[in-house]
C-alpha cells in the first residue's frame, strides 16, 4: 500500500483509516495495526510541525508492505528538513508529575512498539523504515 | 473525537470518545485550560470510549495533573482500553496517574 498525504496533521487521520483497511485485508492482529498507526502519527506530526519550516505545501509518502506474511515493513519518505529521529535522547520515565516532561515520548513509544528502525538521508530525502515481526495466532 | 463534560460534588468528569490525537489535542485542552480557570481541581478523565492515544493527548493530560496539583486538587483516570493501557504503560504514566477500572470506582477515590 501507498498513501500520499499533505503536511496537514488532519490527514493522518486518513492514513490511520488506510492502515485500518490494509490491516483488515491482510489479517494483521488489530494490535499491530495499532501500534503501526501510534508509530506513523508520532513520526509524521514531528515532521509536519517541525520538517517544513519553510511552510508552504508538501507532501510525505507512506509506504506499508507485508513480507512472506511475517515481517511488516513501513516505509515514511519526505523532504523536510533532515532530521533523524533516532538521536533524540530517551525520556526519563521514572519521574513523578512534577518532574515529568513530554520531550522525546513520541518516539520512545515508537521504539518501544517497533522491532526495528532505520533512517537515511537519500537523494534529498529523509527515509525512515520500521519493521513489525507479526505473530499470528 | 468527542469531549463531553459533567460536574459532579468530587470531580469534573470528562469523557472522551474516539481517537485523541495530534490533530485534535489542542481542543481538549483549550476545554481543560478553561475549566482550570474557572476553578476547577479535580478531574475525572473517562476513557471507556477512547479508543486511541498517542503523545499529544499524554502531554495534555500531564499539563492537567500539573496544574491541578499545584492548585491543590488531582487528576484520576477510568476505564483505559488495552491498547490505551499499553501506550500509558510504556510512557511510564500509569505510575503518574491513579487508574481505575470504572468511573464510579473512580469517583468513590476523592
Amino acid at each position: 500500500m501507498e498513501f500520499r498525504l499533505k503536511n496537514d496533521l488532519a490527514e493522518i487521520q486518513l492514513l490511520a483509516e488506510a492502515v485500518e483497511v490494509f490491516g483488515e485485508e491482510n489479517g494483521l492482529p488489530p494490535k499491530v495495526v495499532f501500534q503501526v498507526n501510534l508509530a506513523l502519527e508520532e513520526l509524521l506530526t514531528n515532521t509536519i510541525n517541525y520538517g517544513y519550516p519553510q511552510g508552504g505545501e508538501n507532501e510525505l509518502t507512506v509506504k506499508l508492505e507485508l513480507k512472506n506474511g511475517k515481517d511488516l515493513i513501513v516505509e515514511i519518505r519526505d523532504d523536510a528538513f533532515p532530521f533523524n529521529p533516532l538521536e533524540i535522547e530517551p525520556p526519563d520515565t521514572g519521574q513523578d508529575i512534577e518532574a515529568r516532561s513530554i520531550g522525546g515520548l513520541g518516539i520512545h513509544l515508537v521504539r518501544q512498539m517497533m522491532d526495528e528502525i532505520e533512517y537515511c538521508w537519500e537523494n534529498d530525502h529523509n527515509v525512515l523504515v520500521m519493521r513489525k515481526h507479526i505473530k499470528l495466532a | 473525537m468527542h469531549i463531553k463534560d459533567s460536574k459532579k460534588d468530587q470531580a469534573t468528569i470528562v469523557m472522551i470518545e474516539g481517537r485523541l490525537d495530534s490533530s485534535n489535542s489542542g481542543m481538549l485542552e483549550k476545554k481543560i485550560t478553561a475549566l482550570l480557570e474557572a476553578g476547577e481541581t479535580n478531574f475525572l478523565f473517562d476513557f471507556t470510549a477512547m479508543d486511541y492515544i498517542s503523545s499529544a493527548g499524554l502531554r495534555v493530560l500531564l499539563m492537567a495533573a500539573k496544574k491541578s496539583k499545584a492548585n491543590g486538587g488531582r487528576v484520576v483516570l477510568s476505564a483505559l482500553t488495552e491498547n490505551v493501557k499499553e501506550v500509558f504503560d510504556i510512557a511510564g504514566f500509569s505510575s503518574i496517574f491513579p487508574i481505575f477500572a470504572t468511573p464510579g470506582e473512580a469517583l468513590g477515590s476523592f
